[in-house]
Formats: structure tokens, C-alpha cells, sequence
């Protein structure tokens, strides 16, 4: 067997060591790239910016623990800007396996900025039926979320006053892993109540939601660590995003090196085919 | 009898539900509001049955001793832990700010399992480019040079050794992908569109089944 063979076939756990150490070092000895800001991302902040306090913000918390790396991260920070900005948040998840893991961040994030629950702030949890939920809120919130997650009734919190249906909020944020999310809040939330929609996502699921943001369909969108980093860096309050950036952009590079080092093997292979058959005829 | 009863009620919930989305009276939008109920309803039921289904496969696993019996009782373990742990707890994961059992399970069992699944796959999709990311022929090249650029404009360092790499990664991803992506949502909505019409009118049969008439 040839070098470029033994290249081509080279054992995984070595690739996966290359992966770690990439992940792991630059958690540890942090660079700290300055990190460009997109379009789709300003557009969620500029527009977060330009809501006046007491507005309405929800948050549809669509993922489960196996994108919390991604996704949670992109929570934090536009729950920072949202409570920053006085604005009345309405969180929720469509995701049962996410409620005790969206439940933890509203908390949290709530009592870091001094917000009070029902007052300023309410989670509402999970309720079942997928996509019927976003159908029932837009009919009546009251029906669809008659109390909230930790049992009080919705209807006489000071939070949802004025609320009544998806009709009463201003903008609303799906952070989806997968079905239902941004695409089910789209098709049947905003094209049907009309309001204002922007979405976040995992990084492999962003280039499958472009048409929308292309089209206006969602005003914003945030994907990956990149977009929560760059969330972060808008709000000034550098997080677990940016600091993930490092650790991505080393992982990036190996995986770039690695695809050209096989290229360089198997064409140098291709050469050798090539030589050989013209020798032998 | 027994086919065309249900062919007539996909019909007419078929064709009601269709027009109920044009027609925005108070009538028709308590109409789909009761019927989301009743979906909610139906989806609990098939929560049951799932589990059920789930719980006798495996039963007969472990029953039979059939090779890798063992993780089907993990599972049955699993299963009526969380559940038994879930029904003490009332379903709630903190009772006055303290952890209970069920919140102990969801967040230091199935939080830590799902996000470890989740990172496992760095690993495989870098082995996985190694092994067959080849430029075997020229699209092959064509979308190896795109990815390596969508790759780099990505990431800070990246964009730092190419800064050019972040507005031609842009450009794909808004202008080349989202018109490919557009095209294959139309074609697949069409396809939505004419298999409903199909199964509203009863040309398309399957979904009831086989069995005699």
C-alpha cells in the first residue's frame, strides 16, 4: 500500500484528535477574532432597537438540549436586549423535551436583569399540539395558554395586559431547531395574525430558511454560534457565543485542511493510475 | 361502506378546511380553533399508543434475550423512571426553588446525553469530509470550492486569512442557495398541493390502508 493510500485511509480516532484538540485549546487560550456583523443579524437588533418599552416580545424558546450549544446562547442574548429595552416578554416552547431547559434560561435571564415575573416578564411553557398552538394563540392566548408554567392563570397578568392574541405582539422570535419552528411560526403565526417575525436556527439549518429572509417572509435571522455571537457583540455583552467562536473558526480550519490534504492524496493517486496504465500500454 | 365513510369525511374536512383559511369570519375561526383542539386531543392518544408500541417491541426483546437485550431494558429503565419520577414531581423539574427528582433527571441525564449526541457529530461529519469530500469531478470541484468558502466566511479566521471569503460566502448563501432552495420548496408545495387534492378526492388511497373492500 502507498503513502497517498495509507493517507486516504487513515484511521478516524486520529481525525478525532485533531477535532478535539482544535475544539479544546482555543476554549482554553481564547484569540478573540473581531467578529463581522450580517445583515440578517442587524436587522433582529435594529429592529429590537426601534421597539418602544411595553412592547410586546415573544420569545418561542423551539429547541431541545442537543442545540443548546447553538441556540441557547442566541436566548440569552436577545432576552439581555429585551429586558434591557423594558419590553414585555412572552417566552414559550413548542418543544416539550425544551420546557425545563427554557424555563432555567427565562429565569435566570429575568433575575440578572431585576424583572419581575407575571409583571414584566412571563414563561408560559409547553402546551401540546405542535403547530395548533401557534393557531390557537392567534385565535385567543387565553384558550391556548390558560395558565402559565408554574400554574398562576394567564389572564390578569399585568405582562399580558392588552394582550389578547398573536394580533397584540409586536415581535416575535422563533429560535427553532427543527419542525415545528421559525417555518410553522411563519406559515401559521405570521402570515395569518401579521406581525413582525424574525428567526433563529442551528448553523446546518440557516442556508434552508435564506427564502424566507430573502423574502421578507421573517425580518432577521440568526444562525448558529456565528449569528449569536454576533447578537452578543451588538449588545455589547460578550458571552458564551463569542467566546465559542474560537474553538469554531480552529474546527473550521481543520476540517478545510483535512478535505485539501485528502484532495492532494487522491489526485496524487489518480496520477499514479494514470502512469502506470500508460507505462503498461 | 366501511371505505367510502372514510373517504367522504376527508372530503369534507378536506375541502372545508381548505376554504376555512380564505374565509376570516368569527364562525370559521372558532371552527379551526375546535379543530386544533380536537388535534390536540388525537396527538395525545398517539403519544399513548407510540409508548405502548414501544414498550411491547422491547418487551419481546428482553423476553426472547435477543442480541443487545440489555439496552432495551436501559430503556424500559429509563422509560418508567422518568415517568415515575415525572408523576411524584407533578411534572414540575423545581418545587420553591429546590430540584426534584425529575428535574434531577432531565437536567443532569438528559441534558448533558442529548447535547453529547449533538457534539459527537463534529467528529464524524470532520472524519466523514476526509474520507469522500473529492473533487471526483467538476461539480464535485464546484461545490467543494463553495464549501470551502462558505466554511471559511463563516468564522472569524477565516474571514481574517480571506476577507473576501465573508461577501462571497453572503453571496452564496442569499443569492445561489436561497434560489435553489426556493425552486425545491415550489416544486415540493405543488407536490403537497396535487397529492391533497388526490387524497381529498380519493384518487389516493393508501393512507387507509390494505385490507379487503
Amino acid at each position: 500500500m502507498s503513502f497517498s493510500e495509507r493517507m486516504l485511509k487513515i484511521d478516524r480516532r486520529i481525525i478525532f484528535v485533531v477535532i478535539g484538540l482544535c475544539t479544546l485549546l482555543p476554549l482554553l487560550y481564547p484569540v478573540g477574532l473581531p467578529i463581522k456583523i450580517s445583515p440578517e443579524v442587524r436587522s433582529v437588533y435594529d429592529y429590537m432597537e426601534s421597539l418602544p418599552p411595553h412592547s410586546v416580545f415573544l420569545l418561542s424558546i423551539d429547541f431541545d438540549p442537543a442545540s443548546k450549544p447553538e441556540l441557547h446562547p442566541q436566548a440569552v442574548a436577545l432576552l439581555r436586549h429585551a429586558f434591557r429595552k423594558d419590553l414585555r416578554v412572552v417566552a414559550m416552547t413548542l418543544w416539550v423535551s425544551g420546557t425545563g431547559m427554557a424555563e432555567q434560561l427565562v429565569t435566570q435571564m429575568a433575575q440578572e436583569a431585576g424583572k419581575e415575573n407575571g409583571k414584566d416578564y412571563v414563561f408560559l411553557g409547553w402546551s401540546p399540539g405542535g403547530s395548533a398552538v401557534i393557531i390557537n394563540m392567534g385565535q385567543d392566548l387565553y384558550t391556548a395558554f390558560p395558565s402559565d408554567y408554574g400554574g398562576r392563570a394567564t389572564k390578569g397578568l399585568p405582562v399580558l395586559d392588552g394582550v389578547y392574541s398573536l394580533k397584540d405582539v409586536t415581535y416575535a422570535v422563533s429560535l427553532g431547531a427543527g419542525v415545528p419552528g421559525v417555518e410553522a411560526w411563519y406559515v401559521f403565526g405570521k402570515d395569518k395574525y401579521k406581525f413582525e417575525l424574525a428567526g433563529g436556527c442551528t448553523g446546518v439549518m440557516a442556508p434552508g430558511l435564506y427564502p424566507l429572509l430573502r423574502s421578507g417572509q421573517i425580518n432577521g435571522l440568526i444562525g448558529g454560534l456565528r449569528g449569536a455571537a454576533e447578537y452578543e457583540s451588538l449588545i455589547g455583552q460578550k458571552g458564551r457565543a463569542v467566546a465559542g467562536m474560537d474553538a469554531q473558526s480552529a474546527t473550521h480550519l481543520a476540517i478545510i485542511v483535512l478535505v485539501v490534504i485528502c484532495n492532494l492524496f487522491y489526485f496524487s493517486l489518480r496520477r499514479q493510475a494514470k502512469l502506470q496504465s500508460q507505462r503498461s500500454s | 361502506m366501511r371505505r367510502q365513510l372514510p373517504l367522504l369525511i376527508t372530503m369534507i374536512a378536506g375541502l372545508t378546511f381548505a376554504a376555512q383559511y380564505y374565509i376570516p369570519h368569527p364562525q370559521s375561526e372558532q371552527m379551526l380553533t375546535s379543530v386544533t383542539k380536537w388535534l390536540q386531543i388525537i396527538g395525545g392518544f398517539a403519544l399513548i399508543l407510540g409508548v405502548s408500541s414501544l414498550f411491547q417491541q422491547h418487551a419481546v426483546k428482553i423476553r426472547r434475550k435477543e442480541s443487545g437485550w440489555g439496552y432495551s431494558l436501559v430503556l424500559y429503565a429509563g422509560i418508567v423512571g422518568t415517568i415515575v419520577a415525572g408523576l411524584l414531581a407533578n411534572g414540575k423539574e423545581s418545587v420553591d426553588g429546590s430540584m426534584t427528582a425529575f428535574g434531577w433527571v432531565y437536567s443532569f441525564m438528559m441534558v448533558p446525553l442529548q447535547g453529547t449526541m449533538f457534539a459527537i457529530l463534529a467528529f464524524f461529519i470532520a472524519s466523514a469530509a476526509y474520507r469522500s469530500f473529492r473533487a471526483r469531478s467538476r461539480e464535485a470541484a464546484v461545490l467543494l470550492i463553495a464549501a470551502v468558502i462558505v466554511m471559511m466566511g463563516r468564522v472569524p479566521l477565516g474571514e481574517y486569512m480571506l476577507p473576501i471569503s465573508g461577501d462571497v460566502s453572503q453571496w452564496i448563501l442569499n443569492v445561489l442557495n436561497a434560489s435553489v432552495r426556493r425552486a425545491i420548496l415550489i416544486g415540493v408545495s405543488l407536490g403537497a398541493v396535487a397529492l391533497s387534492f388526490k387524497i381529498i378526492f380519493g384518487v389516493e388511497r393508501s393512507y387507509l390502508g390494505g385490507g379487503k373492500e
